[in-house]
Parts: C-alpha cells; sequence; structure tokens
C-alpha cells in the first residue's frame, strides 16, 4: 500500500528530552489533526442536513457546471457539478460517510487482528512467537497493491471488499510493533514484579501490560486510518472500490481526473479533500506518538 | 557465527517463499469464475470448454493442481500464459530488470533528495526554517504515489514538454542491447546517447516513485540525525572544534544511517508495490504493468508468477536490510 | 577547498548529464516525417491473429491487419474487397465453395506466397486443437483442392456468414513453411506475414515499430516506420498527443477530444463504428416481469445521454443493428416515454415509493464513459420507480458470467460487429443455445433456429429483421447507442476513419 507513514517501533533508542518547543509543536499536530478529523465526523453523521443538494441527483442538462465563483456558476451549486449534473460539493460531504466507514472499520480491525497476535507472540514467545512472526514475514512479501487489486478482484468490489483488503493486509503493521513494544515492556521491572507475585500470566498480559500499549496502539489507529483513505483512493482510482453511484472520493478523483481540462474542480476538490483528511490523520498520528511517547519510554 | 546467522537467515526467506507461494495458489483458486472463459468463443459446445479447461491442467483436485504446480516452479517452469501465450519465466525474465532498473534509479533519487533535504534540516534547526521544513515535508508525506504520477502527467508531460511520458526508450532508435537492463548497459558500455534517452524516459516514473520515499526518508533521518548530534561523541566531536557541517556529514550521519536503513527498507518496499501504478500510467514496460492486464484477463499462470517474482523480491530486499543493518551496527552483530 | 572542488565537479557532472538528457530528447522531436508514432490504448499480447483470446480482440485487429492480410478484405466503410482472395463464391445449391488466390505475393521472409497457405490456414483454424475460437464457423467447409490458382472446398454445413468471417475475426493467412518451421513460439518471436508493415521490434507494453513491407502487393505503404505504443492510460494517452511525442491517438474522452482538435497544429476526426452499447436482461428475478423490461428500456432517455454525456458522439439505437448493418430496420422504434414506463411499472405494482429492485453490472473505463452512462441510466430509472444497484466487474468477469449464464438481472456490454451481419450481432447475443447469449427463452430461440442456415439471402435478413422486432416489443435486450470513435492527430495528416474501429496505418497518410 503506498504508505506515506513512518510507524518508529519501540527499538528507536531513548530519545532527546523533548524540548517545549517540540511539545508545543506535537499539540498543534494534535490540535489540528483532531480538530479536522472531529469536524469530518460532524459533518459524516449530519450529511443529510448540510449537504445543499441529494448527492444522487442528476440533472444531464446542468452537467459541469463551474463552482459558484466563476463565469457559468447556477447559484445553489457551490463547488459546481459533475458531467451527469451532480453537485460537487453535496458528494463530497456524503463521500467523507464512505472514507471514514472505511477508515475507521479497516483500521479497528486490522488493530484487533494485529494486537491479539502481537500480544500473544510478544508475551508468551516460544513456538507462538515464531509461528506468529514467520506469518507475519510471510505476509509482508507480498506486495501490497497488487494483493489488494488481486483481493478486490476475488472478493468483488464494494466497501467490504474495500475494507476486507485493508485488514487482510494492514494487521501485520499492528503485529509487529505490538509484538515488539510487549517483548520490550516484559522485560521491565513492574512485569517482573508481578510475575514474582504469582499473577497469573493472562492477567498480567491484560491488566499490566496491555494498558501500557495502549497510547501507542491509539498513535498507530490514526496513521492506520490515513492509510486506509489512500487506499480506498487507490483502489478506486483502479476502478475497484464502491461502485454504486454512492460517491466516494477515489471515485470522484478517477472520475474528475478524465476531464481534468474541461473541469479540472472535479479533481481538486476530492483530491484536497483527499489530502487534508491524510493529513489530518497523519499529524494526529504522530502529535499523538510524539505527546505519548515520553510517558511510554520513561 | 555470522555464517550461521546468514544461512539461517537465507533459509527462514525460503520458508517464506514457500509460505508466498501457498497462499498466492490458494487465493488464486477460490477466485469466484473460470478463468478460461474469455477463450470460450461464441457457439463453443460444452466439450470444447472441457477440452479447453483439461488443456490448462483446471480439471484436477486443488491439491494436485498445486503439487503439478509447485513441482514445475521448482523446475523452472512456471507455465504459459493465457494471454500472452509465452513462457511465464521468460515473460518475468524479460521485465523484471525494467523494473529493478526503475526501483533503483527511484530508491538512490529518493536517498539523495530526502538525505539532501534531513541534512540541512539538521543544519537549520532551532531556527525558523526548521519548522518550515518539517510542515512541508509533513504535508508532503500525506501525497501518495499516485497522485506525484497523476500530477507529473498533467503538469510537467503537457505544459514543460521535456522528458518523454511513455515507454523506456525511444521506439524509433534501434539498439541491440545484450542484456535487458538498458539503463546500467549504455552507460557501462558508454553507449551516452543511448544513455541519456532511456535515462531521459525513466525520470517521470522515478520521480512519481522518489518524492513519496524522499518525504520518509527525510524524516526518519532527520529524527535519527537529531537524536545523533545530542549524543556524547559528538560533543565531544564538536569540543575539538569540528565545523557543524562536518558534525553533521560526518558523524551524526554515521551514526543515524543504521537505525534509518532499516525503516527505509521496509518503505523500498512500499516504493516497489507502487511500481504496479506508476508503471501502468506512464506505460513503462516493467512487471507493474504486466501485473495490471494480468489482473485484468485472469491470466492464471500469469499472475502466479508475478506475485511470486514481487515477493522474492520483497524478501530479498529484507533479507539485505537485515544484513546491512548487521554489517552496520555494532551492537546487532555482537547481539 | 577540497569539498568545493569536489562540489564543482559533481555540479559539473550533473549539468553534462541534464544536457545529455535533454539532447536525447530532441532526439526525439527530430523525427523524420516518414515515421507514424501512433498512441495506442491496448498492448498486443501476441502475434497469432488466428489463437486465443487476443484473436477475438477487436480493439488489436488493426496492429493484426498491418503484419497479415486477411483472406478477404475490407474497406474503411465496411465493405469487402480482395484481398489475399480476388474472388470467392458458392456454387448454386450452396454445396461447395471456390476462390481465386491472387499471385505474385511474397511473405516478409521473401518466400512465394501460394494457395498451399490458404488451404493450411483455413484447416489450421478449423482444427479443435488449435485453439481458434472461431472454429466453429471455420469447420464448416473442408476438403479443399488446387487447381491453378482456384481453390474448391465442400460445405458441410452452410453457414451464410463463411466468407464474410474471411474479413473478420481470426479471418487472417498465416505462411505454412515457415510456421511449421518455427513453431508456435518461434512464430511469436519472429513473426511473418503477407500485409503491409513487418515487424521490426517488440517490447510488450511499451511499443510495436513495424517497418515498411517494400514487396507489399498494394503498393509500398506511406510510411516507413510505423511505431505503435502502448498507452492504456487515457490521460497519458492525451498528453503524449498534446506534447508532440506521437502523432495520432485514439478512445480519448470526448471533452478531450473536442479540446485538443480545436489546438492549433492538431486535428480530430469522430465517426460512429460497428460497436454498440447495450444492456443484456437475463431471464431471472424481475425481468421476468414484461412490463418491468419495457418500462425499464422507455424509461431511459437515450438522446440526452449521447447530447449530454457524451457530447453528441454516439447515435442512439433501438435494436441490436446499427444503421450500417445488413439488417438495420428504422421502423422499430421503442422510444423515451416516463409516463409509460410509470404506468406499465404501475400495472405491475411498483411506483417510486415502492420500486422494483435489482441489480446492474457494468464495465468501468473499458468504454468511454461506460460506468457514467450506467449512473445516468439508474439516475433516470430511479425517477420512475426502479432502484437498481450497480455492480463494477472488469470485462474478463463478464465473460466468465456470461459464460456461466449468471448474470445480473441486467448487465451493460458493447458487441462489437465489424462485418455488420444479424448473425454475429442479434443471433450470437439472443440465440439461447448459443453460449454467449443471456436471455433463454424457447419463443425467440425458435424463431431465431431456421435462420441459421437459411439460403435465401433476403429471406434470411428480412426474417432476422422480423426477430428484432419482436425483441423490441418483448423488451429482451435494451440497446442503447452505437459508439463514435475519436482520433486526434497532427495536421500533417490525413486519416480514413475506419467503420470497423480498427485504426490501420494503412489509412493514415502524409496530409
Amino acid at each position: 500500500m503506498a504508505e506515506p507513514i513512518t510507524i518508529t517501533g519501540p527499538a528507536a533508542k531513548p530519545r532527546r528530552t523533548p524540548s517545549r518547543l517540540r511539545n508545543l509543536f506535537a499539540e498543534r499536530q494534535v490540535l489540528f489533526g483532531g480538530s479536522f478529523i472531529l469536524l469530518l465526523v460532524v459533518i459524516a453523521i449530519f450529511a443529510p442536513f448540510i449537504a445543499p443538494k441529494d448527492p444522487l441527483e442528476q440533472d444531464l442538462m446542468l452537467g459541469s457546471l463551474p463552482p459558484a465563483w466563476l463565469d457559468g456558476a447556477e447559484p445553489g451549486y457551490y463547488l459546481g457539478t459533475d458531467d451527469l449534473g451532480r453537485d460537487v460539493l453535496s458528494r463530497l460531504i456524503y463521500g467523507s460517510r464512505i472514507a471514514l466507514l472505511v477508515a475507521i472499520v479497516s483500521a479497528s480491525l486490522a488493530a484487533l487482528i494485529g494486537t491479539i497476535l502481537g500480544l500473544l507472540a510478544g508475551w508468551y514467545g516460544g513456538w507462538a512467537d515464531r509461528i506468529i512472526s514467520r506469518i507475519v514475514d510471510i505476509w509482508m512479501a507480498f506486495p501490497p497493491v497488487l494483493l489488494s487489486i488481486l483481493l478486490v478482484a476475488v472478493f468483488g468490489s464494494g466497501v467490504h471488499s474495500v475494507i476486507a483488503a485493508i485488514v487482510i493486509i494492514d494487521w501485520t503493521r499492528f503485529c509487529r510493533v505490538v509484538r515488539a513494544e510487549t517483548l520490550a515492556q516484559s522485560q521491565l521491572d513492574y512485569v517482573t514484579a508481578a510475575r514474582t507475585a504469582g499473577f497469573p500470566r493472562m492477567k498480567i498480559l491484560t491488566r499490566e501490560i496491555f494498558p501500557n500499549i495502549v497510547p501507542i496502539l491509539i498513535a498507530l489507529v490514526s496513521l492506520e486510518m490515513g492509510i486506509a483513505v489512500v487506499v480506498e483512493a487507490i483502489l478506486s482510482f483502479v476502478g475497484l472500490s464502491v461502485s454504486s453511484d454512492t460517491p466516494t472520493w477515489g471515485g470522484m478523483i478517477a472520475q474528475g481526473r478524465q476531464l481534468i481540462h474541461h473541469a479540472w474542480w472535479l479533481l481538486v476538490a476530492p483530491l484536497a479533500v483527499l489530502f487534508t483528511t491524510v493529513l489530518a490523520f497523519n499529524q494526529l498520528g504522530s502529535g499523538l506518538r510524539r505527546a505519548l511517547d515520553p510517558v511510554l519510554r520513561r | 557465527m555470522i555464517a550461521v546467522s546468514i544461512l539461517n537467515r537465507l533459509i527462514v526467506a525460503a520458508v517464506t517463499l514457500l509460505g508466498v507461494a501457498v497462499i498466492v495458489f490458494v487465493l488464486l483458486r477460490v477466485v469466484p469464475g473460470d478463468p478460461i472463459a474469455m477463450m470460450i468463443a461464441p457457439g463453443a459446445s460444452p466439450a470444447d470448454i472441457a477440452a479447453l479447461r483439461a488443456r490448462y491442467g483446471l480439471d484436477l483436485s486443488l491439491p494436485a493442481q498445486f503439487g503439478v504446480w509447485l513441482q514445475s516452479v521448482l523446475m523452472g517452469d512456471f507455465g504459459t500464459s493465457i494471454s500472452l501465450r509465452r513462457d511465464v519465466l521468460e515473460l518475468l525474465l524479460g521485465r523484471l530488470p525494467a523494473t529493478l532498473e526503475l526501483a533503483f534509479a527511484a530508491l538512490i533519487v529518493a536517498l539523495a533528495v530526502g538525505g539532501a533535504v534531513a541534512v540541512a534540516g539538521t543544519l537549520v534547526r532551532r531556527t525558523p526554517l526548521e519548522p518550515a521544513i518539517d510542515a512541508i515535508n509533513g504535508v508532503l508525506l500525506a501525497v501518495p504515489d499516485f497522485v506525484w504520477a497523476l500530477a507529473l502527467v498533467l503538469f510537467v508531460g503537457v505544459f514543460i514538454p521535456v522528458f518523454p511520458l511513455s515507454g523506456r526508450i525511444d521506439p524509433t532508435l534501434s539498439i541491440d542491447f545484450l542484456t535487458p537492463f538498458y539503463l546500467l548497459e549504455s552507460l557501462v558500455r558508454f553507449r551516452l546517447g543511448v544513455f541519456f534517452d532511456v535515462a531521459a524516459h525513466i525520470v517521470m516514473p522515478v520521480l512519481a516513485l522518489a518524492l513519496p520515499l524522499a518525504t520518509v526518508i527525510t524524516r526518519i533521518l532527520k529524527e535519527a540525525l537529531l537524536e545523533a548530534m545530542v549524543q556524547d561523541y559528538v560533543l565531544l566531536a564538536r569540543l575539538k572544534g569540528m565545523s557543524e557541517m562536518r558534525l553533521v556529514l560526518q558523524e551524526a550521519l554515521r551514526n543515524a544511517v543504521g537505525p534509518a536503513l532499516s525503516l527505509t527498507g521496509v518503505q523500498f518496499t512500499f516504493l516497489v508495490g507502487g511500481t504496479v501504478i506508476v508503471e501502468r500510467i506512464f506505460a513503462y514496460p516493467g512487471i507493474g504493468n504486466m501485473a495490471i492486464d494480468a489482473v485484468i484477463n485472469r491470466d492464471l499462470p500469469l499472475i502466479q508468477g508475478l506475485v511470486l517474482v514481487f515477493g522474492a523480491i520483497f524478501i530479498v530486499i529484507n533479507l539485505a536490510v537485515d544484513l546491512l543493518a548487521a554489517a552496520l551496527n555494532p551492537r546487532l552483530r555482537h547481539g | 577547498m577540497m569539498t568545493l572542488s569536489r562540489r564543482q565537479a559533481l555540479s559539473l557532472g550533473t549539468a553534462t548529464f541534464l544536457t545529455g538528457v535533454f539532447s536525447g530528447r530532441n532526439a526525439l522531436f527530430a523525427q523524420d516525417s516518414s515515421t507514424l508514432t501512433i498512441a495506442y490504448n491496448v498492448n498486443l499480447p501476441s502475434f497469432d491473429p488466428t489463437v486465443g483470446p487476443s484473436a477475438v480482440n477487436p480493439t488489436i485487429q488493426a496492429i493484426y491487419r498491418s503484419i497479415f492480410d486477411q483472406f478477404i478484405g475490407q474497406g474503411p466503410d465496411l465493405s469487402f474487397l480482395p484481398g489475399l482472395l480476388t474472388a470467392w463464391g458458392w456454387n448454386d445449391d450452396k454445396t461447395q465453395i471456390w476462390m481465386d488466390v491472387r499471385e505474385g505475393v511474397k511473405w516478409h521472409d521473401g518466400s512465394d506466397f501460394t494457395p498451399e497457405d490458404i488451404i493450411w490456414s483455413l484447416e489450421r483454424a478449423a482444427k479443435q486443437e488449435t485453439g481458434n475460437p472461431i472454429q466453429f464457423v471455420w469447420s464448416t467447409a473442408g476438403n479443399y483442392k488446387i487447381d491453378g490458382k482456384r481453390i474448391t472446398g465442400d460445405v458441410k454445413q452452410y453457414d451464410p456468414t463463411f466468407f464474410k468471417w474471411m474479413a473478420f475475426l481470426t479471418g487472417y493467412v498465416m505462411p505454412k513453411a515457415y510456421y511449421e518451421k518455427v513453431g508456435a513460439e518461434g512464430f511469436e518471436k519472429k513473426p511473418v506475414g503477407t500485409g503491409p508493415y513487418m515487424v521490426d521490434a517488440y517490447e510488450g507494453n511499451a511499443f510495436l515499430r513495424l517497418k515498411a513491407n517494400p514487396n507489399y502487393y498494394g503498393g509500398k505503404p506511406a510510411f516507413d516506420t510505423v511505431v505503435f505504443k502502448f498507452v492504456p492510460d487515457a490521460t497519458t494517452r492525451v498528453a503524449e498527443i498534446e506534447s508532440g511525442s506521437s502523432d495520432i491517438t485514439l478512445e480519448i474522452p470526448y471533452e478531450e477530444y473536442d479540446r485538443l482538435k480545436g489546438k492549433a497544429g492538431l486535428k480530430g476526426v469522430a465517426t460512429p463504428i460497428s460497436d454498440i452499447g447495450m444492456i443484456f436482461l437475463n431471464n431471472i428475478d424481475a425481468m421476468l416481469d414484461k412490463n418491468v423490461r419495457l418500462a425499464a428500456h422507455h424509461a431511459i432517455d437515450k438522446k440526452a445521454i449521447v447530447d449530454r454525456l457524451l457530447r453528441g458522439y454516439g447515435v442512439p439505437i433501438d435494436t441490436l443493428e446499427a444503421p450500417e448493418y445488413d439488417a438495420y430496420d428504422a421502423s422499430i422504434k421503442v422510444g423515451y416515454d416516463q409516463a409509460k414506463a410509470k404506468d406499465l411499472l404501475k400495472a405491475s405494482g411498483y411506483s417510486t415509493d415502492r420500486p422494483v429492485k435489482f441489480k446492474i453490472q457494468t464495465t468501468r473505463g473499458f468504454k468511454p464513459k461506460d460506468y457514467e452512462m450506467i449512473q445516468a441510466i439508474v439516475g433516470m430509472w430511479r425517477r420512475v420507480g426502479i432502484e437498481a444497484e450497480i455492480e463494477v466487474y472488469e470485462i474478463a468477469k463478464h465473460y466468465e458470467l456470461r459464460a456461466a449464464d449468471q448474470l445480473a438481472p441486467a448487465a451493460f456490454y458493447n458487441w462489437g460487429n465489424a462485418i455488420g451481419d444479424p448473425t454475429t450481432s442479434t443471433g450470437f447475443a439472443m440465440f439461447g443455445p448459443s453460449p454467449h447469449s443471456v436471455w433463454n427463452t424457447e419463443d425467440l430461440d425458435n424463431m431465431i433456429m431456421p435462420l441459421w442456415g437459411e439460403k435465401d439471402e433476403k429471406k434470411r435478413i428480412d426474417g432476422w429483421k422480423a426477430v428484432s422486432k419482436y425483441i423490441a416489443e418483448q423488451g429482451y435486450v435494451i440497446p442503447l447507442l452505437q459508439y463514435v470513435q475519436p482520433i486526434v492527430y497532427k495536421e500533417k495528416l490525413k486519416v480514413v476513419p475506419n467503420v470497423s474501429g480498427a485504426l490501420q496505418p494503412t489509412l493514415v497518410s502524409k496530409a
């Protein structure tokens, strides 16, 4: 998968003392990312009340209208219309529903699977670790774009296929980080103490270690959501995502690309939204990571 | 001990590749539908269809098909492509060099650009320029490779038509290449005219692949450099009166390269994966472009071969990164 | 000091590199005018024009027709012309066929073309194990004999379209001696034909370079060199022609066609081709209700789709026969009538509040605006009380589902028919036992059955017209439009558009 983000695992060495400037920057990142995502969630939930038009309503007589500030615009179509005469702004607003659905569901599922396997591998070690790590290695050897194209070709196109493809490919990200983190935590004093005190292993894992992994997990999930939004766009771009006339950003990009010289707003508007959303998820993720890191690292 | 560890890693790589083979096979055989439907003519009888199926070995049971397939793959026989009607291995070997050249050229450009920006960012740390570089890089991090490709086609391609937009070499040139490595071969044989033509063709896809990776490298490396700059040995060198530039380039970079490298390795596999779409857009004749055709045509033998090759590349990259990291990092070498 | 000089050396190296790269680019622009560079929309998979799936891919026939000759030629208006056969026909009772073979033709390798080659090609095509997808036609004649330049053969089963296929898919003449010498693999590496151009260099997914055949029987072609660049991405094709890297391109979005043809130095031509867009209906679920089928047809405003979405590039049709086809009947009309569609649905108990629901499958980006068209149609259906769910699939998937008769109740497809015969359009598309049909009911099959071997041509064509009329009345299929193919080229060229859609280099010349 086109992977614009890095996940620094716990293998990283102790970081230098965070300066105040850096903390501020981190907070600003969280502030920007968080508030944009929050805004997006609100827009998605209240789409029917916010959208000026029905995103599916077509009028071939009103095709390819320019945005409101250009000549030839029709009142009420703030960002113009596509070649079928559908309102671009309304489609963008409704498109946020699919984008967030894909982002939230696929990132959570990938996190769930990856975390469970990562915890098991990191905590129990031995055979469990060897088998799970081997599977992860095999998995990482697949070309992500090709694999997702293949998977969607196998399952047929649709939101569920896109989500399935992301989960199937990206759970390994979580698994690797969580495994390494669990391994690191299990060598710390508090775990040794808990073990000497005779707590059951499972209980130590769920009560003691897991809560310490949650912060980095949250950051990872946020980054993964950004990735999911991009993947949905890539799959739409090669024509394999959601296929009904339900608006999606990726679908709008693919459509706008064909008409770039004729109606540039059809490409620029969804690209801008996609880009800002990915940026927001990235910023939120890396901001959270920076903010939460010192706690984690002690 | 190092030899043992290398051998160990090789065995692991082989096992991984076998795992890839099993998964590819299972995945493609559960594809609902019928891979030979494309070949059925209007008016073909059920008997014709059965004969076609038998010809491609699709009438056997699944495990039997896998056995037959694995055996022939081990013998170097990847089967015949249904859509291209040629030997799959021959096709792959013919196309792979194009993708390798593209990927490595992109890696080099990404390392150069990403490295330069990271060093620059380190040099200007704690000045107003640093957050500016961070912010721009952070923004560019959010641009996926297909968007870079699109932007390049639309802006560089049409408005500043400097570089060719499609293909790997000017089709009107008649050149007898000895190997499928056009870029490398023309350079080694010092045929500069040819080399420049091939280089001009590769510029656009290389940029589309390199720029996203460069942003990632910038970020990883800069973080590592900043960390290194506050370590004792750097402080010591500074006390000795070493210039800031040399501090960054000689002391910090040497120590930051190791950790940055392993993450770059993972990122490089994403770059290789990205060739699928970028090659398509720039009509570049590599295995990525072929892969999309193969999926569209449901060409099972070719898809299997392609995924195996991609898998092998990924495994080799990971192996190389592991070994390099071990070689560069004394701590790992002993541990 | 040291660092500085190193940096200087480095920048010097970069400068040399860039100058070199730019000059490499200049070499590109300085192409001599005797080279024709075509930015082509599909990759050429295989050189053998008679075997495998690529043989029946209409899009690459332009390439095959450059390298090979067909038994019978075809003009850009679909008329049949002498090819490697100069005359042909049946005897009176249609039990025998005869063909006259052109003399003095040479293969690209310099050897003589003989009647043996014709017979070998026909017999090879008729053999099942060769893998010719049209084998079922070629096997209807055999037992060929040579008498001078005339070949005669026995008709095993009369097929009125036999000679038409000789100018259509897989109807190519292959070199007997050469093929037997080098085999299938060798032929893929170095194909030999009799066509106007010879293969010079080929790189899959990149380009095919052809050079003029100086011995071509139709005279030396207009260009010394023809390059097909395989550029599947439409945006890149547009950039290719706009930046001047290619001389001619095709199948670009109509918006881009309109923009580019107005640009200085570029010209455009857009002609209706023998390729139609249609919606297959499957005899399952909601489609068993005649009211629903007819309402779905009446609800579609084809003219609005053509005018607004396709910018006028398309011809609305009501049967599977386009105006250029033999069995076209202008009197068969279905017509856009929203009120009627609503009434029909009401009679079956459906309305906009209680819509009839079904799934419609479509390709996306396979044909210009295919997906957009289906979205527009679904929008029109929504207004009368049809709620259709769109599913996108690859074209290969369509073939799979169609062969297994598992298509959704409605499925969009495009049907090419470059010989204009009703059997190769309405026939294969609608006759139940054909593996390519979707609607299978006995009433229709019984009507079509006698037409396959009808020896009286007028009766045959009239019969097919009656079939088209019946299909329209029953609503067994929804024909949408005949496609228009956009071609953009440099103004220094002259292009004769081909109704079959094959952009053959021989139809391009210097202006």
